[in-house]
């Protein structure tokens, strides 16, 4: 297929529309935390970093940004440990409809609307008694995320051979020694990719959080009721940095995943020189 | 299939004790029955090849050994004690697996030391063992490397370095040179009898390749559907088979049948075919009935006018492949086909296509076995 100018050009300038359009209001926040803005202008003189002394000025959102970070390490922590223990057991009997069903059931909370899932986990732990806090939102967390490292572990565990544990055992090792030297091992970097996947989804998630939460708000939770309150330029200084962080979980979790893909492939043997 | 059974036996004794007695060995899955109630023994200190086409349920016999499967009938005894409640790894064997089953994060020093690491054995001595098991296979100057940097041989042959590790009584095999291209494939073959002499390691090896189990085998047993069709030696199983399967299995070919027995002696039976009376030596069979005879087409000698037994023949094809020459051939009066290979000679004519031939085979070259119907 040859290239055609009056197809490309107009491919292009479509193409340029959509970028504008995502990262436009982006870029304006990021000035704005900054710059001041006068009739649709930015005013180059205005640099201060005064919207981000008022950030730390202010301690709810430091609050809120310690508990964004603890319920995240919590959630991906226990959704690891529950994600690996139901992946090895479905790989163990991929056709028992037990594994089938235990797939199910780590998949729905991340494919339910998350008004859904926040609305009946704060149902439960109403009925409970449980009271709403750090508690309630690592659970509804870890609920989200299982899925996410659920999905990395199995596709590893799929391209390890299946006689690697019966090798392990034929040698001597009792079960848990092929856990802890053969298993773990060959699951560190899948871990590694789904852990830090999961942990910017947790930094985000705000619509289960909102329901789980009482006083203990996260970050995404903290910004939007700031927001219901008037809109200050802190926000914008705030948006910025969750931003910043988002960013940087993002190539982290590019760079996992390239190596998770280098070792798959020395795994699986390709690699073979 | 009912006859052979007592002859395996004893010729299973012997002046070696077993170190493995299984004794009714059963596995079904569900309605599917993998091994039907079998007794195998296999002798310390030899390497017994078990050989049959896929399905025969030669893998699941080594697995059930190797503690992998759980029989569903019979027992396995290891040095007289019944071993079915040892977990694999109390067992006193080790395997070597079809796809070698490396641990692909561990160096090749790290994977023979495994079952060393796993017991507990203080580094030094590890050390000097994996070092020991290394020169075996002729691997020291790859110690370091990973499993993905290694070739197919190599892989191979760090498998058998970790199985051996341990200083197993037994070495399970499950077919571990399948993977391997031929020319190594001969190569391994000779060396995993090297090993397996020096080490003086009793060897169970699974393999679907007649020539494999010929080359590397001291006793061969030959498995169908389930069941032990024949256990012998090489030469047993090649010139002596006695069945249809087994005959056909080892290439002989020529499955001369319906046989009819017309009279026995001391030491020849004269047998009526569709190509006449042959007679063939050895002692008389020990049923009467469902015979056929098995001739291996390497016998078979043109224009031989002093062989006892001679067909007259037409010539259907001849076709040379290099050392041999292999001639398809129609029996005059019933149509019957016969393959004869003879070697490839630059000085004397090949047959001629629609030509007469007479050809001719010794008395002692042929083979009375189970028939088709059993």
């Amino acid at each position: 297929m040859t290239r055609n100018r009056f197809i490309d050009l107009p491919l292009a300038a479509v193409a340029m529309l959509v970028y504008v359009s995502l990262y436009l209001p982006i870029l304006l926040i990021f000035l704005l935390s900054f710059f001041s803005m006068r009739r649709g202008k930015v005013n180059w003189d205005t640099f201060s970093l005064s919207w981000y002394a008022k950030l730390l000025e202010n301690d709810a959102l430091g609050g809120a940004l310690w508990n964004s970070l603890l319920v995240g390490s919590l959630a991906v922590t226990a959704a690891a440990a529950f994600a690996t223990s139901a992946a090895i057991l479905v790989r163990s009997r991929p056709d028992s409809h037990s594994a089938r069903l235990l797939e199910y059931v780590i998949f729905l909370p991340f494919l339910l609307p998350p008004i859904i899932t926040g609305l009946s986990l704060l149902i439960y732990f109403r009925e409970a008694g449980v009271g709403r806090g750090i508690l309630t939102i690592t659970v509804g967390h870890t609920l989200f995320v299982s899925a996410i490292i659920y999905r990395i572990v199995l596709t590893r565990l799929n391209a390890l051979s299946r006689n690697l544990v019966e090798a392990a055992l034929d040698l001597g090792a009792t079960r848990i020694q092929t856990f802890r030297f053969i298993i773990l091992p060959n699951l560190r970097m899948p871990l590694l990719t789904g852990g830090l996947l999961a942990f910017a989804l947790s930094f985000d998630e705000t619509m289960i959080t909102l329901f789980l939460s009482g006083t203990d708000a996260t970050l995404p939770v903290r910004l939007y009721a700031m927001m219901r309150v008037g809109f200050t330029p802190t926000i914008n200084a705030l948006v910025t940095l969750i931003l910043g962080f988002s960013i940087l979980l993002t190539v982290a979790v590019a760079l996992a995943w390239r190596r998770n893909a280098d070792s798959a492939r020395m795994t699986s043997g390709e690699g073979r020189t | 299939m009912d006859a052979p059974d007592t002859d395996s036996r004893h010729e299973v004794a012997g002046d070696r004790t077993p170190l493995l007695r299984i004794r009714g060995l059963g596995v079904r899955f569900q309605d599917f029955e993998a091994i039907r109630p079998l007794d195998l023994d296999v002798l310390n200190g030899e390497f017994l090849t078990v050989l049959g086409p896929s399905g025969s349920g030669k893998t699941t016999l080594l697995r059930t050994i190797a503690g992998f499967q759980q029989p569903t009938a019979g027992r396995i005894e290891f040095d007289g004690r019944d071993i079915a409640d040892v977990p694999i790894n109390r067992r006193p064997f080790n395997t070597v697996f079809q796809d070698y089953a490396l641990f692909p994060h561990l160096t090749v020093r790290e994977n023979v030391a495994f079952g060393l690491r796993v017991r507990g054995i203080a580094r030094a001595t590890r050390d000097a063992r994996v070092e020991d098991a290394l020169g075996i296979v002729e691997l020291e100057d790859l110690g370091d490397r990973y499993p993905a940097q290694l070739s197919g041989g190599q892989q191979q042959r760090t498998a058998l370095a970790r199985a051996m590790i341990c200083e197993p009584r037994l070495i399970l095999l499950d077919e571990p040179l399948a993977a391997l291209d031929a020319t190594l494939r001969r190569q391994m073959q000779k060396f995993l009898k090297v090993v397996q002499r020096r080490s003086g390691i009793t060897f169970v090896f699974v393999t679907h390749d007649q020539s494999e189990a010929i080359t590397v085998s001291d006793r061969i047993c030959v498995m169908r559907s389930g069941s032990i069709e024949q256990i012998g030696t090489p030469r047993d199983l090649y010139y002596r088979p006695r069945s249809r399967f087994v005959a056909a299995f080892f290439g002989a070919s020529n499955i001369l049948e319906p046989c009819r027995i017309e009279s026995t002696g001391e030491d020849t039976t004269m047998v009526s075919t569709p190509f006449g009376t042959i007679r063939v030596d050895g002692p008389p069979p020990r049923v009467r009935e469902g015979l056929a005879l098995a001739v291996r087409p390497e016998a078979l000698v043109p224009a031989a006018g002093d062989a006892c037994n001679r067909i007259e023949c037409e010539v259907v094809s001849v076709s040379f492949v290099g050392s041999e020459t292999i001639t398809e051939l129609e029996h005059s009066r019933t149509r019957h086909v016969l393959t004869m290979k003879t070697r490839s000679d630059p000085s004397t004519r090949q047959p001629v296509v629609g030509s007469r031939l007479e050809v001719g085979f010794d008395a002692a070259a042929c083979a009375l076995v189970k028939g088709a119907r059993e």
